[in-house]
């Protein structure tokens, strides 16, 4: 009964161009795909994007588990050598970890207390060479956290017989020129 | 005197096996019926032109859409999709919070036009289609009690709940239901036959 309650309400003739454009509407709904076709549609994308992170993720899991390999070999290898370093920077002294792989030729530095640099500025580990000083190294410290890197040793330069440090500009130099932190004879 | 053109219950069958047959002119058919009843259907219970044209486009594409829903068994056609449009225009006025606004409109523009429910019919509409349906609902509305028909069209134009209607009357909750039910027992006796004419 109160269904029919609508037909009290005064009649309102509709605009004469509103009749097209209402069953264009509707019959687009009915030519359109359903509704679950169109969420298979919206959700397709997302889908390929999350199978591309979740790859992307393995990936670099991967890559993190490799290195990780690759480093405890390093340390546990009888053939490395520690070469810990005190790194005295202002008040504040840090150090500087090597193990050096004397068969691989590869050297793993652990960084660990080292001051930030000054804005602009960079550590540079340098390999003191029978040919001179050759680049190992540029390492930026904006923020005061430990850091792990491998480095393989210069393979046209000679023996390596030390190890130095200097902090330079920021993008590294191809020689010396800032404060010398440290020089190491192996 | 003009003879009303209606909507018969052969017609109505027939134009309802046509649009389950998903047949484009039906629907085309059915908004020449129907379209300016929805519409002012629409704008009564919104009180704004543009959102009861929104609701008329939405009323059509879900009737479309889900014709093959309606059961005959169960009711005829025109109240089906008067409660389709009746729905989706209370949707639209609490989904878009303008609700107390609205209603205020709504009850100042009832007000204005001193219960538009129980208007006369103009006799220059008299030949439109869904006239007499209109005359027979006014003509309901208009044997009630003002106290009753107050609450029914409150209930029915403003989806207010008994509490609400409550609220807004300043009656007890119990005095609404017992105006609601005795305005709707009224009604269903006084529609009876309309409902019998398109059964």
């Amino acid at each position: 009964m109160s269904d029919w309650l609508g037909m009290s309400a005064s009649r309102q003739a509709p605009r004469p161009e509103l009749k097209a454009r209402v069953l264009e509407r509707a019959f687009a709904v009915r030519t359109g795909a359903p509704w679950w076709g169109l969420a298979a549609a919206a959700a397709l994308p997302l889908a390929l994007a999350g199978a591309g992170l979740l790859w992307r993720h393995a990936t670099r899991l991967e890559r993190g588990l490799a290195a990780t390999r690759d480093t405890l070999n390093l340390v546990r290898n009888p053939g490395t050598r520690v070469i810990p370093i005190p790194v005295v920077v202002g008040a504040r002294t840090g150090e500087l970890t090597i193990f050096a792989d004397t068969i691989s030729h590869r050297w793993l530095v652990a960084c660990h207390n080292l001051a930030p640099n000054a804005p602009g500025q960079a550590y540079q580990l340098w390999f003191v060479t029978e040919r001179g000083m050759r680049v190992a190294a540029v390492m930026p410290m904006d923020h005061d956290v430990p850091m792990v890197m491998a480095i393989d040793m210069p393979s046209d330069a000679g023996k390596v017989m030390g190890v130095a440090m200097s902090v330079e500009a920021r993008a590294g130099s191809a020689l010396p020129k800032g404060p010398m932190l440290f020089h190491v004879d192996l | 005197m003009i003879q009303p053109r209606r909507l018969s219950q052969e017609d109505e069958r027939s134009l309802l096996s046509r649009l389950q047959a998903r047949q484009e002119s039906a629907l085309a058919e059915l908004y020449d019926h129907l379209a300016p009843w929805i519409l002012g259907l629409a704008e009564r219970i919104l009180g704004d032109a543009d959102e009861a044209e929104d609701v008329l486009s939405d009323v059509f594409v879900q009737v479309w859409a889900r014709i093959h829903q309606h059961d005959a068994r169960r009711g005829p056609l025109v109240p089906w999709v008067l409660s389709i449009a009746r729905n989706r225009a209370l949707d639209l006025l609490r989904r878009r919070r303008r609700w107390w606004r609205k209603i205020d409109r709504v009850a100042a523009a009832n007000k204005a036009a001193g219960a538009d429910a129980v208007d006369a019919a103009g006799a220059d509409e008299a030949g439109v289609p869904g006239w007499p349906v209109h005359r027979a609902v006014h003509q309901a509305l208009g044997a009630l009690p003002v106290e009753q028909r107050d609450v029914v069209l409150l209930a029915y134009f403003e989806g207010l709940s008994h509490a609400e209607i409550a609220e807004r009357t300043r009656l007890p909750l119990g005095t609404v239901k017992t105006r609601l039910r005795l305005g709707h027992k009224k009604l269903e006796e006084s529609l009876r036959d309309l409902k019998d004419w398109l059964r």
